[in-house]
């Protein structure tokens, strides 16, 4: 009895910590939002960590993101139990349908993806999108075939056995890449297709960027694709890519920049693989923030409106300062106006965020 | 003075009452939540019985670009990891039980039981590291030789990456090889003495009681504890995801890569988005949920015959 009664003290005086703390928490988030949630993808994730950061720094309010991948992503946004989504993919008109409200695609920037491979010497190589395609096809086995051969012409390539390494795990990178060879490579489209998850014909597949990157890396003869921060930081080479105006270019942040230099909607939802610059990297993508329109939803005060506005804003003009520190090519001031449009756009009970 | 021994008799029977409901409370919500899982995992996968039926079980085609799901190539990529696991583990953990059983002295045999209780208690990711950078080189070696002994490309034609079904059979061997082992000397620990000393009083040599004696006393519980372990196997996937290769296509050698269901389940689920695919996910798990319950059952009629014998 005597136990009984030290135990239900120690826990009344617990329970009475815990009211006095959750009180406060939510007193605080009543009168200036204090933090800020979202969920998404991988891609993003180490520049969002760190303009997160910055912007805690700078404003005092913390944003937490999840990289749960842009599937969860827009399922917490579908949910409502977050601020904002991110993916790597746009919202297809039928997924756009789903959500049930009008949902806006912030880009926040320009990411590639890259060729990695594995060869003795680490030769320079050069690829074109139909061999490439052919290659992930399985119809280019072997890495002195002549049509490889053909487009490097300086090189004196093995006779050996090309091992495709490819995601397992569904990604936006794979939306990515293979979006890139159904716009080169009409078989392509016509047999696998695009998305962030395919049939893959031949290969193996790695979990995760660092997956296939650790694939590659042990296995002689073996090409992947990989984001561009991944193959720098682990040191692997990547291939020049032929692009749509016939010329080689390597994967860098003035190429991903090049290739978002092109006309875009103002919906922002556009893919820009294959991109017509001459300068451009044909394997680009912008990355999204995703946020619904009118933002009364679940409760959420205009405070917490304002709060999200805000960072988006930052996100979009001075957050853009961090990104080519990580590799991420910055927007080209074409589509950050635009996407300040968009932001602009959200509303908080039909009217206009003030 | 006399009411208070009924008082203390009532707070014992109140006490009693207590604790038997919440015994019970515990109780029925454990099964209740298994109930509840099945009834869930149920519900979630019925667009992919819509769309696809009970040809889901067979079909080999698994494309989420045009929406067609078929689980054969993960069904077929557990049942041979996973029974291809237990027939290579199966020897070592009756060596190792017997050995520690009957050979090895305290001395041996206290520190060999505790080592094998820490490899049972790694985390899955650990030996999926290891697997990943000191196995499958080792069977990459071994299919380049392969290859060369049998002079067949078609055989290694996925290329000699290590990676693939013999990959992942080996590294589920060794991750229940501790699991078995111990469930196996556990049993062999409990045959009577008298049976044994009676047996070796008659003359046979250790050997023969061994064979004669111990190993048909334990058969059934050895059967059960290799059951169990079968059922740990096929549900293996963190480990399973970094060597096996994760092809989803029928496999049509030992070096292929393949899937198993729960690998294919942890490296889609995150990012699947349409409800077809989704649901095909589910009813993946639904699957493997159906074949860790029959092995289950499986191992406790097994287990609880050992007993009876």
């Amino acid at each position: 009895m005597k136990m009984f009664g030290r135990l239900s003290v120690v826990l009344a005086t617990l329970l009475v910590i815990a009211l006095v703390v959750s009180g406060c928490s939510s007193q605080g988030g009543s009168t200036t939002v204090k933090e800020l949630a979202g969920a998404g993808a991988t891609f993003p994730y180490p520049l969002y960590s760190r303009m997160f950061d910055t912007y805690d720094g700078v404003t005092g309010v913390r944003v937490n993101y999840n990289s749960i991948g842009s599937g969860g992503g827009i399922k917490a946004l579908t949910d409502k139990t977050v601020d904002f989504g991110a993916s790597d993919a746009f919202l297809n008109d039928q997924e756009a349908t789903a959500m049930g409200a009008t949902v806006l695609h912030i880009p926040t920037c320009v990411g590639a993806v890259v060729l990695s491979y594995n060869l003795d010497g680490n030769p320079a190589l050069r690829l074109d999108g139909a061999v490439t395609a052919d290659i992930f096809l399985g119809k280019v086995t072997k890495w002195n075939d002549p049509r490889v051969a053909a487009l490097n012409p300086g090189l004196s390539l093995p006779d050996l056995a090309i091992t495709v390494v490819h995601r397992s795990d569904g990604s936006g990178t794979t939306s990515i890449f293979t979006s890139y060879l159904a716009a080169v490579s009409p078989s392509w489209k016509s047999t696998i297709g695009a998305g962030k998850s395919v049939s893959w014909p031949t290969g193996v597949g790695g979990k995760g960027n660092d997956g296939v990157a650790g694939m590659i890396s042990q296995t002689k003869g073996s090409i992947g694709y990989v984001e561009l921060v991944y193959a720098e930081q682990s040191k692997m080479p990547f291939a020049s890519l032929k692009n749509a105006s016939g010329t080689f270019v390597t994967s860098s942040l003035a190429s991903s920049a090049a290739a978002a230099a092109v006309s875009l909607p103002d919906d922002l939802r556009i893919v820009i693989v294959n991109s017509p610059g001459a300068d451009a990297y044909p394997i680009s993508a912008f990355t999204w923030i995703l946020v619904y329109k009118e933002q009364n939803y679940a409760g959420r005060t205009l405070e917490r409106a304002q709060a999200l506005k805000e960072l988006l804003t930052w996100m979009l003009t001075d957050g853009q300062a961090i990104n080519e520190g990580l590799s991420y090519a910055k927007l080209p001031a074409p589509a950050v106006t635009k996407a300040l449009a968009l932001v602009n756009f959200m509303t908080y009970g039909g009217t206009a965020i003030p | 003075m006399a009411a208070q021994p009924s008082r203390s008799d009532r707070r014992e029977l109140i006490r009693e009452r207590a604790f038997t409901a919440a015994g019970l409370t515990a109780a029925v919500a454990l099964v209740t939540t298994i109930v509840l899982f099945f009834v869930q995992l149920f519900i979630t996968s019925r667009a992919s019985r819509a769309a696809f039926g009970l040809p889901f079980l067979w079909r080999s085609e698994w494309n989420p670009v045009t929406e067609q799901f078929g689980a054969l190539p993960m069904v077929v990529g557990t049942l041979i990891t996973g029974f291809g696991a237990l027939l290579i583990s199966t020897p070592f953990a009756l060596g190792i039980a017997i050995f520690l059983a009957d050979y090895a002295g305290k001395k041996v045999a206290e520190p060999v039981k505790y080592l094998i209780g820490l490899l049972g208690g790694l985390p899955s990711v650990i030996f999926g590291l290891w697997g990943l950078f000191v196995l499958v080189p080792l069977v990459s070696k071994f299919e380049v030789w392969f290859g060369k002994l049998v002079g067949s490309e078609a055989l290694v034609a996925s290329g000699t990456t290590g990676v693939g079904l013999l990959a992942a059979i080996l590294l589920l061997a060794i991750m229940i090889l501790p699991f078995s082992a111990s469930l196996i000397l556990e049993s062999l620990l409990v045959v009577p003495t008298e049976l044994k000393e009676g047996a070796l009083a008659l003359g046979a040599t250790k050997w023969d009681t061994i064979q004669n004696v111990e190993l048909p006393y334990v058969r059934k519980s050895t059967v059960g504890a290799l059951v169990l372990s079968l059922g740990r196997a096929l549900g293996e996937t963190m480990a399973v995801t970094m060597v096996i290769g994760n092809g989803m296509r029928l496999p049509h050698s030992l070096f292929d890569p393949a899937n198993t269901l729960a690998s294919a389940i942890a490296n889609q689920f995150l990012e699947a988005t349409s409800p077809v695919y989704i649901a095909s996910l589910i009813q993946l798990a639904l699957i493997l949920f159906v074949i860790a319950i029959i092995i289950n059952i499986v191992a406790r009629v097994i287990l609880r015959q050992g007993v009876q014998q």
